[in-house]
């Protein structure tokens, strides 16, 4: 396996919200993938990105951001749970792309102010990772009651979520380093 | 049956490209749906190739 780039995992805060509790968790897992030898990652923040909404799909398609998801192995996707899905924001800006992310990992992080950590959002997002080329792995992180989680400021203030995202990271990285594997040695029989 | 097509040669750093996947999309507009799509398939074929040298993506539309 060539392993001379490293594996390239960003984290997309997937709300424009305002005191988004969000951006704790996604900050959070940047922190363990930087801990990671051989794995760079960086925090997308959609609310930076330009989303029109006079149009959609590969018209809104931003260059940067299209980039970004190119030279991805992987994707941690952390979304929050608003009434009952996940935003519609979040899913706006990932339909402006789709080679980007064929046969790549993707892995998501659940958040919600009540206790179930965002397993609805996540369960409705799977059919949409799927159509987009993306593969989910079976591991979740879910922030329940997230206001418990982190102080205003971001402290982690239960040390059960790092286990839990060091097991997360586990698999996808073995994800991301088997699709890239795949996608740069096998070819498509056609 | 499998037919040689031309590789799809990496625009970022000139290496020959691997061909990994064929995705159905469906035409969004009249024109694309009137030229190119596969009336067995019931859309369009983009296939998604990969650059093993540096990791960039490119698609091209099946013919």
């Amino acid at each position: 396996m060539m392993e001379h780039r490293p594996l390239n995992i960003p984290v997309i805060l997937g709300t424009t919200r305002k005191g988004r509790m969000s951006e704790h968790a996604a900050r959070f897992m940047v922190g363990q993938i930087e801990k990671r030898d051989g794995v760079k990652t960086e925090l997308i923040d959609i609310s930076k990105l330009p989303m029109p909404v006079d149009d959609a799909g590969d018209g809104i398609k931003d260059p940067a951001f299209s980039e970004k998801m190119a030279m991805a192995d992987a994707l941690v996707i952390v979304s929050p749970e608003y009434n009952h899905s996940f935003p519609g924001l979040l899913k706006h800006i990932l339909d402006s792309c789709l080679k980007e992310y064929i046969h790549k990992a993707a892995g998501i992080v659940g958040v919600s102010a009540g206790p179930f950590g965002g397993v609805r959002a996540i369960q409705d997002f799977l059919p949409v990772i799927r159509e987009l080329g993306l593969v989910n792995i079976f591991w979740d992180v879910n922030f329940g009651n997230v206001s418990k989680v982190f102080d205003e400021s971001g402290k982690l203030l239960d040390e059960a979520f790092v286990s839990r995202a060091d097991k997360f990271l586990n698999e996808l990285v073995w994800m991301a380093k088997t699709l890239r594997y795949g996608r740069d040695n096998i070819a498509l029989d056609s | 049956m499998a037919t040689q097509k031309k590789k799809v040669i990496c625009p970022k750093c000139g290496d020959e490209m691997n061909h990994h996947a064929d995705k159905l999309v469906h035409p969004v507009t009249a024109e694309d749906a009137s030229r190119d799509a596969n009336a067995t398939l019931g859309g369009l074929i983009e296939e998604t190739h990969s650059c093993p040298g540096c990791g960039a993506v490119e698609s091209r539309r099946a013919e």
